[in-house]
């Protein structure tokens, strides 16, 4: 350990570490566009400089080991005036569109400038164009007038996805970023280069001009793509006279799950949330009142009893399969989560895993049966079936069941008049909820957007019939799920604020 | 906090009985109705609607308008900057590509709601293109239903500045 002087306040850091990497982490901030905690430094945007005792010059934090006893300044009217220097360099070819350009509002540039920016243009020649719409591929539009340079996507693709398609051709001011001729950017992780882009230079053709970043909300979810569970951040926002929208998901760092990265099919999952819903009860395909259809689903559950078999989804929460198996065990009737949502071709060696669900270990480590076999078992002399989380009924039909079935999804879907009940629920991002991963991480999804759609949640359905006031996931939790031998003394307050690894 | 006792007038038996007051007020009136029909030039009333007013200045808010750029084309960019500005929420703006080779952005969808607009001039302070004005002198607007009220982009095009000018 080493102990240094930032701005007259010891602060203690690890030695020989990067001096930018333990000023950010003690939450001191520097202005930086090339460096970034996933692809290192590199040193060409000199935006980071500090001052250090005992050096003629202003250094860069980003490429300065850590010494014991250094002296560092970051504020002052020196390093302005450096930073503001650099910032007029960075500007001199920088067409400054901001009020058409999608990253204002959590531009580094636009930031950095208002902080210490010189606000009256000294140049009076003509600017550099370039390009200004460039259809990189993978969704990116690249603005080769916007760029600074900083080279953080080209790093990305040399050094995270190797896939080496980005490169910067021409030299000094003409200089500019493209893929190489007649190729595209192509790799599952390309969109990751829209948040790694510090400014407006690559940004998102999927959600170009849909909204401005300022009016988003950002809300803390798990991405349900496939089995790793990527921490997502998830921006909606309502607008006046309209529902609540989701327009994108960007990845929320998390060291022990996804890193700084998000694949691309799981960023633009978003879409679910938004179309092809399903608005209304069915009763045998014809629309029927909401209220009604829960009434009805509830006689059909009393009726039945041990003749039912709920096939739950691994796509619900560890707390919705938790009480699904609570009703279950009361009703005497059975419980299967078989899902054969796999897809080898998904897999890769980074982040995308072939099973397609996020929470697949919750069945096991709750002990619900999740083989075919299993459900053939459990199918015979079954006279109900209500399917929750997925609307698959060819998967039972294949069986050769012929008796009542009912669904519980949030995705509309056709041939609605083979079954008895279809109540709609409320979707993903919907819902607070609790996610075991394939390393076995648990993760706390809290997003809960609240839509304008008449729509079930899971835990309040099983609440109507059990009727012991257990609504939320802290209730449950409370209730019974904590007591759980596999969560050993993981409490609920600890796991909605980390993710953690269940057993050791 | 003080308390200040307002006297109470009307108790003496003048005021009791009304009608000297009312022949006061009668006197001011009658003596306004003799020096209007010496000189009717004179007079501030104006006959609205025959008579348009005059003396609507540069600086009165009237109902906004979008300004054109020198090739005729719209020049918002729907950069929401008036939106975010709207202390009423009123402005509602969806952006899209533009293909024409002038700008990247345009509105496909500009709206200003003017039963909730409060008239502040917000929006055209924000505006970083000069793209919405108020100085079209539109003070009265009438619709008869309430959807009438809410002004889309080819209306808003359509005013002009009450001046004259583009």
């Amino acid at each position: 350990m080493a102990t240094i002087t930032v701005d007259g306040k010891e602060i203690y850091a690890n030695d020989n570490a990067l001096l930018i990497e333990e000023l950010l982490a003690n939450g001191i901030n520097i202005p930086h566009f090339c460096y970034h905690p996933s692809l290192g430094k590199d040193g060409n945007c000199r935006m980071c400089m500090v001052e250090i005792e005992g050096k003629k010059r202003p250094q860069i934090a980003c490429d300065t080991p850590v010494k014991d006893g250094m002296i560092i300044r970051t504020k002052g009217e020196n390093i302005a005036r450096v930073k503001r220097q650099i910032l007029e360099l960075e500007l001199i070819n920088h067409p400054v569109d901001c009020p058409i350009c999608d990253q204002a509002g959590e531009c580094s540039l636009q930031n950095y400038y208002m902080d210490v920016g010189l606000y009256d243009s000294r140049l009076d020649t003509a600017k550099n164009k370039k390009r200004k719409h460039v259809d990189l591929g993978a969704n990116v539009m690249l603005d080769q007038d916007r760029c600074v340079l900083c080279t953080r996507c080209v790093r990305f693709t040399k050094n995270i996805t190797k896939t080496h398609e980005l490169g910067v051709v021409v030299r000094n001011d003409h200089s500019y970023i493209s893929t190489f001729p007649g190729t595209k950017l192509s790799n599952p992780y390309a969109m990751n280069v829209i948040d790694l882009c510090p400014v407006g230079a690559l940004t998102s053709k999927d959600f170009r001009f849909h909204q401005r970043v300022w009016f988003l909300k950002p809300e803390v979810a798990i991405c349900d793509g496939c089995s790793r569970g990527c921490s997502l951040l998830v921006d909606h926002n309502k607008e006046k006279y309209k529902d609540d929208v989701v327009y994108r998901y960007r990845p929320k760092f998390n060291k022990n799950v996804n890193g700084y990265f998000i694949c691309d099919y799981g960023r633009l999952s978003y879409k679910k949330e938004n179309e092809n819903r399903l608005l209304n009860a069915y009763i045998r395909g014809m629309e029927s009142e909401f209220e009604y259809a829960i009434l009805k689903i509830e006689r059909l559950l009393k009726r039945y009893g041990p003749k039912t078999l709920f096939l739950v989804s691994p796509t619900l929460s560890l707390e919705e399969i938790y009480r699904v198996r609570t009703l279950a065990h009361k009703l005497d009737a059975a419980i299967n989560g078989f899902d054969d949502n796999f897809d080898e071709d998904f897999k890769d060696d980074m982040l995308r895993q072939s099973d397609k669900t996020p929470n697949r270990k919750t069945l096991k480590f709750l002990a619900i049966n999740d083989s075919k076999e299993d459900l053939l078992r459990d199918l015979k002399g079954k006279e109900f079936v209500l399917l929750i989380g997925r609307d698959d009924i060819q998967i039972i039909k294949e069986m050769g069941y012929d008796g009542s079935i009912g669904v519980m999804n949030y995705r509309d879907f056709k041939e609605k008049e083979k079954i008895d009940i279809v109540i709609p629920i409320v979707s993903h991002t919907s819902r607070q909820g609790t996610f075991i991963n394939c390393d076995n991480y648990m993760q706390f999804s809290s997003c809960e957007i609240q839509k304008n759609i008449q729509a079930l949640k899971v835990l309040e359905f099983v609440e109507t019939i059990l009727n012991d006031g257990r609504v939320t996931c802290e209730d449950v939790w409370e209730g019974g799920l904590e007591d759980e031998e596999f969560l050993g003394d993981i409490k609920f307050t600890q796991i909605k604020s980390n993710s953690m690894k269940i057993g050791r | 906090m003080g308390i200040k006792i307002v006297p109470r007038y009307g108790k003496s038996f003048k005021d009791k009985l009304y009608l000297p007051a009312i022949f006061a007020g009668m006197k001011t009136t009658m003596s306004h109705f003799a020096k209007n029909l010496s000189d009717t030039s004179n007079i501030k009333t104006e006959c609205y609607p025959e008579m348009k007013p005059q003396d609507i200045t540069q600086r009165y808010r009237g109902v906004h308008r979008l300004t054109h750029r020198d090739d005729g084309s719209v020049r918002c960019v729907a950069c929401f900057m008036c939106a975010t500005a709207c202390p009423a929420d009123c402005i509602f703006i969806e952006g899209k590509e533009r293909r024409d080779g002038i700008d990247e952005k345009m509105p496909a969808v500009f709206k200003i709601d003017l039963l909730e607009c409060v008239f502040c001039g917000g929006c055209v302070e924000a505006c970083p293109c000069d793209a919405i004005r108020m100085d079209t002198g539109i003070f009265s607007f009438v619709a008869k239903r309430r959807k009438d009220f809410v002004l889309d982009k080819e209306q808003l095009l359509a005013h002009k500045s009450f001046e004259g000018e583009k």
